[in-house]
């Protein structure tokens, strides 16, 4: 039973997958000496003023709550890479760009805990806004497309947050063509020119790749 | 008649968006219990019937026997309905122990049957003495844990409360830093309430 | 096979339908209004809810005329424009009732009539569903039948949740059984 997560929604609610995403990797610049930090996950550290070091994200926001550290942002955050992976997006409609799977996490945590290590964090933020619309709009015109000929939607680099939103609604609308697509329900006399319109779902598809 | 009481007591489950427990419809259930036994007894005569006119009730199939037939479905149908409606209350009365703990506020206890009452303890019981098995309360970090410490907002004067094996006066509006294992139960009692900001 | 326990399909099975007895009964004539007896006689056209007509049809006791919500007039409104029709006040169960009617009618194409629905009306819920407002109860689920509802929130919920946890992060909350909080006096 996993809390308040709602249990015939979604497999996760956005707080679980949060928590997953503070599994990721980031560099801190410390600004304390300190021995190495022996964990079930790993060891990290020795911490030494002013030289990075990698640690898991919940570490690095654990550390600059109490003002031992700055984080920096990954290179994906900037200005600059943002902007040329809006244009990508916009440019390949059917395409997503390969972004970290928890980008959208991992950003909203920085953005709560280490708003003054990113630079132009207005500009940062809604840059990554842009880019979550357009992605996300271009889930919603894949699954216009679903039929019960879908055995699998391929959505190649979509991020973890992104999937988790539209999870129950794909299933949901899977279930419903599934069912009524049958040939139970579905005798011989269906329309022809019906099942020729959805033909192109019928290109054997690969299922999504595990992780 | 013909299992509409039975449909009215599921619909009333059905419409139950909120996660609100309604209160156990008693006369609702008795009645549909009693209506199933009326179509049980119709189905009796009708089969006596048919066996004192020397019929064989596997194969003849006269007015009788589809009479019956209509009552034995009814029956069924009623009977899916009771059990229906029982099932997934109990499923509710589950998540209460996970959501609130082993003791029910007595406005919550007011709105179980007897039956539901009993269950609760043993479902409680159950879940307690596997979790002293294995060492480990499943309740807590519903939510994923960020600090072992949070602050909360006091909602009601409670009075003194045992905390970190500490004697604490919490009165309503009072902010405490406390452990967040200790603050999860309550705040899903609506004791406490998260302080953030 | 649906769940024995499911409350939808419970729910779908109790909306009345109209058969005509190929049988007569004994013993069942609250059924039969007209009836004067307490019988139903072979020939009488009755209504009764799905789960006694779907048996009945199945033994051949009974022939069932399809409820007015699959008729030919419906069928040409739906062609017309699929998204606007209103299913829900004509039938909140029309998806869970027209599949359990496909076995035990002759009309051969209600089951192609059903996706036919489903496919038109699809677009319009997945459009709405992770774009409507969060706060208010949106036009388009007045028209929704029950099984549309469940897949518009599936949508909706799920977009609210994340919108929420974007703003306001995660809190502990108290449960939702308990209800609504209590106005708490103001500081």
């Amino acid at each position: 039973m996993a809390g308040q997560s709602n249990l015939q929604l979604s497999v996760f609610s956005a707080a679980e997958v949060e928590f997953l995403a503070e599994d990721e990797q980031i560099d801190i610049v410390p600004n304390v000496r300190m021995d190495t930090l022996h964990m079930i996950c790993g060891d990290y550290g020795p911490f030494r003023p002013q030289i990075p070091v990698k640690v898991p994200l919940w570490l690095a926001i654990a550390l600059k709550k109490r003002s031992k550290c700055r984080i920096q942002p990954p290179d994906w955050m900037t200005v600059e890479k943002l902007t040329q992976v809006l244009e990508d997006e916009r440019e390949a409609p059917r395409e997503f760009q390969p972004l970290p799977f928890h980008y959208v996490e991992i950003s909203r945590l920085l953005f709560d805990h280490a708003r003054e290590d990113i630079s132009d964090p207005y500009l940062v933020r809604s840059l990554l806004e842009d880019i979550r619309d357009v992605r996300f709009h271009k889930v919603e015109s894949g699954l216009e497309n679903l039929s019960a000929k879908t055995h699998a939607v391929k959505l190649k680099n979509l991020a973890a947050m992104e999937v988790n939103i539209v999870r129950p609604f794909i299933v949901r609308a899977l279930q419903c063509f599934y069912k009524h697509d049958s040939e139970e329900l579905v005798k011989q006399s269906a329309s022809e020119v019906e099942s020729q319109a959805v033909s192109s779902d019928r290109v054997p598809r690969r299922t999504l790749r595990p992780r | 008649m013909f299992g509409r009481r039975g449909a009215q007591l599921c619909s009333e489950l059905a419409q139950n968006d909120d996660e609100r427990l309604h209160r156990f419809d008693n006369d609702l259930f008795e009645h549909v219990i009693e209506e199933a036994n009326e179509h049980y007894h119709q189905l009796e005569t009708r089969m006596v019937k048919m066996q004192q006119e020397g019929l064989d009730i596997e194969t003849t199939q006269n007015r009788d026997y589809f009479g019956a037939l209509i009552h034995h479905l009814s029956l069924i149908r009623n009977k899916r309905c009771l059990m229906s409606y029982v099932y997934n209350r109990s499923q509710s009365v589950q998540r209460l122990r996970w959501q609130l703990g082993a003791v029910l506020p007595a406005d919550l206890q007011d709105k179980l049957n007897y039956s539901e009452i009993e269950f609760f303890k043993n479902y409680s019981e159950l879940l307690g003495s596997y979790m002293t098995n294995i060492d480990l309360d499943l309740t807590v970090d519903s939510t994923p844990p960020k600090d072992p410490y949070i602050q909360v907002r006091v909602m009601d004067d409670l009075g003194e409360v045992l905390l970190d094996d500490q004697a604490t006066t919490l009165l309503r509006n009072s902010i405490h830093l406390m452990k967040r294992t200790e603050a999860e139960p309550l705040i899903s009692q609506g004791l406490l309430e998260e302080f953030i900001g | 096979m649906s769940s024995y326990y499911d409350l939808d399909d419970l729910l779908a099975e109790e909306e009345t339908v109209s058969v005509v007895f190929r049988v007569a009964a004994d013993g069942v004539g609250i059924l039969d209004p007209g009836s004067e007896d307490n019988n139903v006689e072979q020939g009488a056209k009755v209504d009764v809810p799905l789960w006694l007509a779907q048996d009945l049809c199945q033994r051949q006791a009974a022939f069932i005329n399809l409820p007015g919500y699959f008729s030919q007039r419906v069928r040409k409104e739906m062609q017309a424009d699929p998204g606007c029709v209103d299913i829900r006040t004509r039938c909140p169960y029309f998806y869970g009732v027209g599949c359990k009617l496909v076995p035990i009618t002759n009309d051969a194409t209600l089951g192609s009539f059903l996706l036919y629905t489903l496919r038109g009306r699809y677009k319009d819920i997945l459009s709405k569903a992770h774009s409507a407002a969060i706060s208010s109860t949106p036009k388009v689920m007045q028209i929704l039948s029950r099984e549309e509802t469940m897949l518009f929130q599936a949508g909706r919920d799920s977009m609210t949740a994340f919108k929420r946890w974007r703003v306001e992060g995660t809190r502990m909350e108290r449960a939702a059984v308990l209800g609504k909080k209590r106005k708490s006096q103001e500081l």
